[in-house]
């Protein structure tokens, strides 16, 4: 199998089907980096910002180097086409929380122990959107997205060990932020 | 199990049953519908690089030729000047793909 730096140096002298097969070993995680820092409200944005990645490699591969790995160039790639696409649709995101009340309360098994829940995890999701985009990534590709650490570490252009402490600094950070807000998860 | 593994324990429950979700992947068709998305976009940007290339030679051209007829030059004197120069820049590279095209396949 022909390695990413070989299908560059195709690509870079015109070869269509070389790029193809880059766009067929990246596209899948290219995704899961757009959704996991824009989250699951905006899965079809992910989809589009994939797609923008791709076009964008493909008018700047000429000017790659090779210094870095290509799959670290395209995920830095992602990774600041999402965060700049999220600036732009936060204000669009719907108030889930008046949704999601409405919705639970409306379930016959306990519902003010469903409004609790839905409650808390709005919550959650409050908290989570403060935190820097590094950080709520990491916890989506790793709670969401069942990714491991080595995936995390991938994605975001990190060492391992720099995956596992953005997870465990997430957790803390958000354990603390629902303790302010008196959510205590016992 | 310390406080504080009960606490991590804790949130880290609180966070997979929060981000229980399904998780989404790309439509099947993702890659025919980015190379079909490439072809299209380079398709235009070569539109667009004719049509730059053809307005700046017809400015060129009309510029030069104001010019040298201010100097005095006669029509058909202008016609060569502009012309010889769009003639070769025309001809070279077709001149060049052809004796491309005709070396042996080692030789490229």
């Amino acid at each position: 199998m022909e390695s990413d730096a070989q299908l560059v140096g195709r690509a870079q002298s015109g070869d269509q089907e070389a790029f193809a097969e880059l766009i067929r070993r990246h596209s899948a995680r290219v995704f899961r980096l757009a959704v996991s820092i824009l989250g699951r409200e905006f899965v079809p944005e992910a989809e589009d910002v994939a797609q923008e990645v791709f076009l964008k490699v493909h008018h700047g591969i000429a000017s790659f180097r090779g210094e870095a790995e290509f799959s670290s160039w395209i995920y830095r790639i992602t990774f600041h086409q999402a965060v700049n696409l999220k600036s732009r649709v936060r204000f669009r995101n719907p108030h889930a929380d008046e949704t999601v009340l409405q919705q639970v309360a409306t379930l016959e098994p306990g519902p003010d122990r469903l409004v609790e829940t839905a409650q808390r995890e709005q919550a959650i999701a409050e908290c989570m959107a403060t935190l820097p985009e590094v950080y709520q990534a990491a916890l989506r590709l790793y709670y969401w997205l069942d990714a491991g650490v080595g995936e995390v570490a991938m994605l975001l252009d990190v060492p391992e060990n720099t995956a596992k402490s953005y997870l465990h600094r997430a957790r803390q950070l958000l354990q603390a932020m629902l303790k302010e807000k008196g959510y205590s998860h016992e | 199990m310390s406080e504080r593994e009960t606490r991590e324990a804790e949130i880290e429950s609180l966070l997979r049953r929060s981000m229980a979700a399904p998780v989404p992947s790309l439509p099947p068709n993702f890659d025919e519908r980015v190379l079909r998305e490439l072809r299209e976009d380079s398709q235009k940007r070569e539109r667009y690089r004719r049509i730059l290339a053809a307005g700046y030679g017809l400015v060129s051209a009309v510029t030069c030729a104001t010019i040298m007829r201010g100097q005095g030059l006669n029509w058909g004197a202008i016609g060569v000047a502009i012309l010889v120069p769009l003639v070769l820049v025309a001809i070279v590279p077709l001149a060049r793909r052809a004796s491309h095209a005709g070396l042996p396949h080692g030789a490229k």
